[in-house]
């Protein structure tokens, strides 16, 4: 047996490399049950300390007391049920939601029409191209200023409705609670088009031109190819982006706290949800228990909120 | 099913030894390991950092030769400076305190003190240096001395601020007002502000709603005696955002008033829409630089008041985790000595919490410009003022107060809710940091 182990391995060791080369070569070229976290090592250990830990530390914080300087201790659900008491959760609560139930469907469908209509070649479409992607590139604490200074009632839109003999008093942009949150929405939207914008241009470049050629032989226009092509061609990216927006519109933050210059509105009224965990979880006096049991009930209302959408795709899909 | 049970039992075994573990944990707390009466005593040398509050860019050159005269008056001991910028100085300082990394010496207000030396994290500067107190004036000692915390003093006092009234008389005669006749107390100014808004379409005395120092300065009682509770829900205090809520009604301040800050308020004063400005000693400089028509028609007159006027002040606190505490009260009473605050208020348009600074010429003699007129009559003022914001009232109370006058103002709730809702804020406040 032995011999025959022998002989029948001797060829092989002449032909092989060196038993330090083999042992060379089997050691970068065969999978070794490590290497995959090798490469996700880094990523996730970002995700762990970056992500998970704050995550699991909120969730902590939130049956607590703490404060921002001192260990709070265990109070149960305390912070919950204050949460229910307090009027600025309500508020703050009814503001995002609004947010999300108004900004969203704008999101989804502008920059899918923005997006058909700057596709193609040439120059022009070109340009509008960029210029619909600039509010992306600006930022949000720009934008906002800029269009705080656009708003105010000796603004350019109220002075140009005044010149206009449009309206007799400036119309109260940033300083009537709905019209405010409006502004904001509408700064949200002129914000985000041009990034979602960007995502249908490369979906549209998946649906086959053919389509829109057989449909244009069929007698339809462009209102009825947009309807049964293009829409129909993007609907997975539509789900998509009706979800990060959604999630993006939960959280807004930076264009309400820019319009309102860091108040809320009148009386606190545009606050949302953000700007409570903010106001509540930052400072020498924080009350960071209270801040995380907010923090944790935003998170379960975004993930209820994924989790209807993916219910949603999913039957839709299956139907 | 016999899989996902334990794989949800071990997430949620996790998720409940996280939460008992960090509960019991929590994020800081202060040492309280330094014994503060002997704190004093020992060698002036080392290392230690003092942090500034947006000084750098203006007074480098002070700083940067005070830092040096004090290093040769103490051979081996250095001084590394920091500044911080103005914008988020109250979240800059508790990232530091909750890491354990305050600086040695910090510059901060009373509120920020009190904040952190009920985590035991400053130095109470009474005991260590038992004869402090005598080197500066009485209410800036008193501001920095904590009744709560039992009677520690946690920062020398350091500049003070306070400002005059800045009243624009070309606004107020084109809206039916004598400019001879300016108001000084409470009630005057509603009753001009009020004939001011059946006057005028285009302008208003006020600019903006009143934080807690006005509420010091109506007349409300803003604490109860030993400082454990708020009271400023009195009848004045009442009666301050009923005459507000009034006005507002009239026509007596606009709806952008109504969410304005300063700083909406000083670009209201500069465009000419507001007549009534309750500036600092460098406001006359700033709207002689920026609204140079507005200037020319600025009349300044002691600060409006019922009683005493408010003030500001800025303090120097011992970290008391310092590893050089000798040197850090060295160097903060170095700061805050009589002549090295001189040479910053002459600097910087600022006031000296020294005693007898007040009494230098400096303060005292108008020669003719606006810079002296207004100092003179600023420093007239310290002299009377009071640091009306207790030191317990944090910032966050202090945007809820704005938002329930707002609401009051708008009519959505009685003066007293909106009194009655901040007081049980603040108050959780006291509680939350004890």
């Amino acid at each position: 047996m032995s011999t025959v182990t022998t002989t029948s391995q001797t060829p092989r060791a002449r032909s092989a490399p060196s038993p330090q080369g083999r042992r060379r070569t089997r050691h970068w070229s065969q999978p070794r049950w490590y290497v995959p976290y090798l490469f996700a090592g880094g990523a996730l250990a970002l995700v762990l300390v970056m992500t998970l830990f704050p995550f699991l530390n909120t969730l902590a914080l939130s049956f607590t007391d703490a404060t921002m300087l001192k260990g709070g201790q265990f109070v149960g659900l305390d912070n919950f049920r204050a949460l229910l008491d307090d009027a600025r959760f309500t508020t703050a609560l009814l503001n995002s939601t609004l947010y999300v139930v108004c900004v969203v469907p704008f999101m989804v469908l502008l920059p899918l029409v923005l997006a058909t209509l700057a596709a193609g070649r040439g120059r022009l479409l070109g340009f509008f191209r960029t210029a619909y992607y600039l509010p992306v590139v600006m930022g949000a604490v720009a934008s906002g200023l800029v269009w705080t200074s656009l708003l105010e009632s000796r603004g350019l839109v109220n002075s140009l409705l005044s010149w206009l003999h449009v309206v007799g008093a400036p119309v109260p942009f940033l300083t009537d609670r709905w019209l405010l949150l409006v502004s904001a929405m509408i700064v949200t939207v002129w914000m985000g088009m041009g990034y979602y914008m960007v995502i249908y241009l490369a979906a549209l470049a998946n649906i086959d031109p053919a389509l829109y050629d057989a449909a244009a032989v069929d007698g339809a226009g462009p209102v009825r190819q947009f309807r049964s092509v293009t829409m129909p061609g993007v609907r997975n990216t539509m789900a998509l982006i009706a979800m990060f927006s959604s999630v993006a519109a939960f959280r807004v933050f930076s264009e309400v706290y820019i319009l309102t210059g860091g108040t809320g509105g009148p009386g606190g009224s545009v606050t949302t949800m953000t700007m409570l965990i903010q106001r509540e979880g930052t400072g020498l006096q924080a009350q960071t228990g209270y801040a995380g049991a907010i923090s944790l009930v935003m998170f379960v209302v975004l993930a209820a909120l994924l989790v209807l959408q993916l219910v949603v795709q999913n039957r839709q899909g299956k139907n | 099913m016999r899989r996902s049970f334990p794989r949800r039992a071990a997430l949620g075994g996790t998720a409940a030894a996280t939460v008992l573990a960090l509960g019991a944990c929590g994020i800081a707390g202060g040492s309280g390991g330094t014994d503060d009466a002997a704190a004093a005593d020992g060698e002036v040398t080392g290392e230690i950092t003092f942090q500034t509050w947006n000084l750098k860019g203006g007074y480098e050159d002070y700083f940067t030769d005070l830092i040096a005269a004090f290093e040769e008056e103490h051979p081996g001991a250095t001084v590394k400076w920091v500044d911080q910028p103005a914008e988020g100085y109250e979240d800059s300082l508790s990232a530091d305190a909750a890491a354990g990394n305050l600086p040695d010496v910090v510059d901060m207000g009373p509120e920020a003190a009190y904040t952190l030396a009920s985590a035991d994290m400053l130095l109470d500067v009474a005991a260590a240096d038992p004869e402090a107190k005598a080197g500066y004036l009485p209410q800036a000692w008193d501001a920095m001395t904590f009744d709560g915390l039992g009677g520690g003093t946690y920062g020398f006092p350091w500049y003070l601020n306070t400002g005059p009234s800045f009243f624009n008389t070309e606004l107020l005669e084109k809206c039916g007002l004598d400019a001879d006749n300016l108001p000084s107390t409470y009630d005057e100014l509603f009753d001009q502000a009020t004939t001011m808004a059946a006057e005028c379409d285009d302008a208003t005395m006020i600019g903006r709603l009143p934080e807690m120092e006005v509420f010091g300065s109506f007349g409300s009682q803003l604490m109860n005696d030993d400082q454990s509770a708020f009271t400023f829900n009195d009848a004045k205090g009442v009666e301050l955002v009923q005459r507000y809520a009034d006005l507002y009604a009239e026509g007596g301040f606009t709806a952008e008033a109504v969410n304005a800050l300063q700083t909406e308020e000083l670009e209201a004063f500069k465009a000419g829409q507001v007549a009534w400005l309750p500036g600092s000693s460098y406001t006359l400089k700033e709207l002689k630089d920026t609204a140079p028509e507005v200037y020319k028609n600025v009349e300044v007159v002691p600060a409006i008041a019922n009683t005493a006027p408010n003030m500001y002040l800025e303090s120097l606190a011992v970290s008391s985790q310092s590893d050089n505490t000798p040197t850090a009260i060295a160097f903060a009473r170095f700061v805050t000595g009589a002549e090295n605050q001189m040479s910053f208020a002459k600097e910087a348009s600022v006031f000296p919490s020294a005693e007898g600074s007040l009494d230098d010429p400096f303060f005292t003699e108008d020669d003719g410009t606006d810079d002296a007129r207004v100092r003179v009559q600023a420093a007239k003022q310290v002299g009377e003022a009071q640091v009306w914001v207790p030191p317990t009232f944090s910032e966050a109370s202090s945007v809820f107060l704005h938002e329930q006058i707002a609401q009051a103002v708008l009519g959505k709730k009685t003066a007293q809710e909106a009194l009655d809702a901040t007081v049980a804020y603040s108050d959780e406040r006291i509680a939350g940091s004890e």
